[in-house]
């Protein structure tokens, strides 16, 4: 850390501390009525008591659940299509169209067919968040693999290594990067849907609970979910960041 | 698959679509569930859709908020995130707080804004354009950061202004990456204007598509979702053909088509 850092995270904190400055005067100058803008200290109060209780932390372990059951679909599904895809030129003939169809479509127009065809409970969310968090991870991987250096793959090959085992043994580890940069995209899409999903149709989770409140016009604890589902992608993102670490740390350094 | 048939444009999608129907007609079929009408039923409702008037303007009057959240977005994002990505000091200010937004599903503050801007266009237009924000912000920053110096140092001995060289310079030196951004917003743009029509349920093909859903019209519901399928396809198309017009000196990029709401 050099001796610019610390007047540059300063000045990062001046518009948040801005934000919830004017969030403070709007409300205590009586310009926004509390029933659609309670202050700043209400809210962050009520949050600080739900997160306390048991019943909220139930719904945000929910969607906790879907959010990591979706993803891992993804994760799964996408990196061995991605894989697959480099492997095989038949895979790839075929994924490619489909691909290029699907990746486009707005995954939350599908989730009335999930609801229909999966029912209302867990499953039809799950398929949600892993239909929208595979696309980029599938496109990564693909994309990764396929800029891995051939003479590593030659080398494994000579070595007598099948081609199968050279795929998931060098081609997958040296595209770790950019596989690491789909799942974090994914994650964050996955974060975002699986909280839209419980808006739509649910009985618990956050997503639930923000559409409850709205419903009930109890302002403030509109706002708690919002904070924490923001709290939890900060939180994601941070462990997801950790982990590539991890993971990266014979890779050359990477913004 | 032969070459020959990989050579003619637009066929492959064209298969792959056709196989996707396929797919769907015969999982009807075999699974028999009630929540999913073979392909051909829900294809029939497409004339009726399209040919009415109503259902008509109201994918019409979604389509002109989306364009007018994006154009917003367009107009706001890009010269931010070209002053991020050129001075430290702006990145410094602005990331923290993008940080903090970006995870929060903008749609979902729908309920919120909707309680101070009322149900119309201003709140799903407003969602729209934060939506689409940020993906733009955060790749014009990294195209501008990305600008070699030196050519910004040969503009600055050519006698090129500040501002000439933030337009002449580092803007087209960073639209290749601009553009990835800009398609990662189209896909949001799509996405937080069907949630959005959803949430506040007034008009709009996300309207159609979940009103359809509360009344049991199945093969609606499945029509409107090839539909709006289309539409994203369409105008992915669309912005293709654009790209390769505007960046066609540039390199293809790395690029991960992204949605995120």
């Amino acid at each position: 850390m050099n001796s610019r850092a610390v007047p540059e995270i300063l000045l990062g904190v001046l518009p948040i501390a801005l934000v919830l400055a004017l969030w403070q005067g709007l409300t205590s100058a009586g310009m926004a009525p509390p029933s659609l803008l309670p202050p700043p200290a209400a809210v962050f109060a009520r949050l600080a008591q739900q997160l306390a209780d048991p019943v909220f932390l139930g719904h945000a372990a929910t969607t906790l659940f879907r959010l990591f059951a979706g993803f891992a679909i993804a994760v799964l599904i996408g990196v061995t299509l991605g894989v697959a895809a480099t492997g095989n030129r038949t895979v790839e003939a075929l994924l490619r169209p489909v691909v290029r169809v699907l990746a486009p479509v707005p995954k939350i127009a599908l989730y009335p067919a999930f609801i229909l065809i999966l029912g209302f409970e867990h499953a039809s969310k799950i398929a949600l968040v892993a239909a929208d968090a595979v696309f980029p991870i599938l496109l990564a991987t693909y994309q990764g693999t396929s800029a891995v250096e051939p003479k590593l793959v030659w080398s494994g090959l000579a070595a007598g290594t099948s081609r199968r085992k050279a795929l998931f043994s060098i081609v997958l580890p040296a595209a770790l990067p950019s596989v690491l940069t789909g799942c974090r995209i994914g994650l964050v899409i996955s974060c975002i849907v699986v909280f839209l999903a419980e808006m739509i149709s649910s009985t618990n989770g956050l997503g639930h609970l923000l559409v409850y409140a709205s419903r009930s016009f109890e302002t403030v604890d509109m706002y708690v979910p919002l904070i924490a589902i923001s709290m939890l992608g900060l939180a994601l993102n941070a462990g997801f960041n950790a982990l590539r670490a991890r993971l990266l740390a014979g890779f050359p350094e990477q913004s | 698959m032969n070459p020959r048939l990989t050579a003619v444009p637009g066929l492959p999608p064209l298969l792959a679509c056709l196989g996707i129907l396929a797919l769907w007609e015969l999982a009807a079929r075999v699974f028999q569930i009630n929540g999913l009408p073979p392909a051909h039923e829900a294809l029939r409702q497409l004339p009726a859709i399209l040919g009415d008037r109503e259902a008509l303007f109201n994918i019409a009057d979604s389509m002109r908020r989306m364009v007018i959240g994006f154009s917003l977005a367009l107009a706001f994002a890009v010269p931010v995130g070209l002053l991020m990505g050129r001075n430290r000091l702006v990145a410094a200010f602005f990331n923290p707080l993008l940080m903090i937004i970006y995870p929060v599903p903008k749609a979902a503050l729908m309920p919120i804004i909707m309680l101070w801007l009322g149900v119309g266009d201003a709140s799903k237009t407003l969602v729209i354009f934060l939506g689409v924000s940020l993906p733009i912000i955060y790749h014009s920053y990294q195209g501008a950061r990305a600008v070699e110096e030196k050519m910004l140092w040969s503009a600055a001995a050519m006698g090129m202004s500040p501002l000439q060289r933030l337009m002449r310079v580092v803007l087209p030196s960073a639209l290749p990456e601009i553009f990835v951004g800009i398609r990662t917003g189209l896909v949001l743009a799509l996405i937080t204007m069907v949630t959005s029509e959803m949430i506040a349920r007034q008009a709009g093909v996300g309207n159609i598509l979940f009103n359809s859903l509360d009344m049991a019209l199945y093969d609606t519901v499945y029509a409107m979702i090839v539909i709006i399928g289309a539409l994203g396809f369409i105008i992915d198309v669309l912005f293709e053909r654009l790209r390769a017009w505007a960046v066609a000196w540039a390199e293809p990029l790395h690029e991960i088509a992204v949605g995120t709401s």
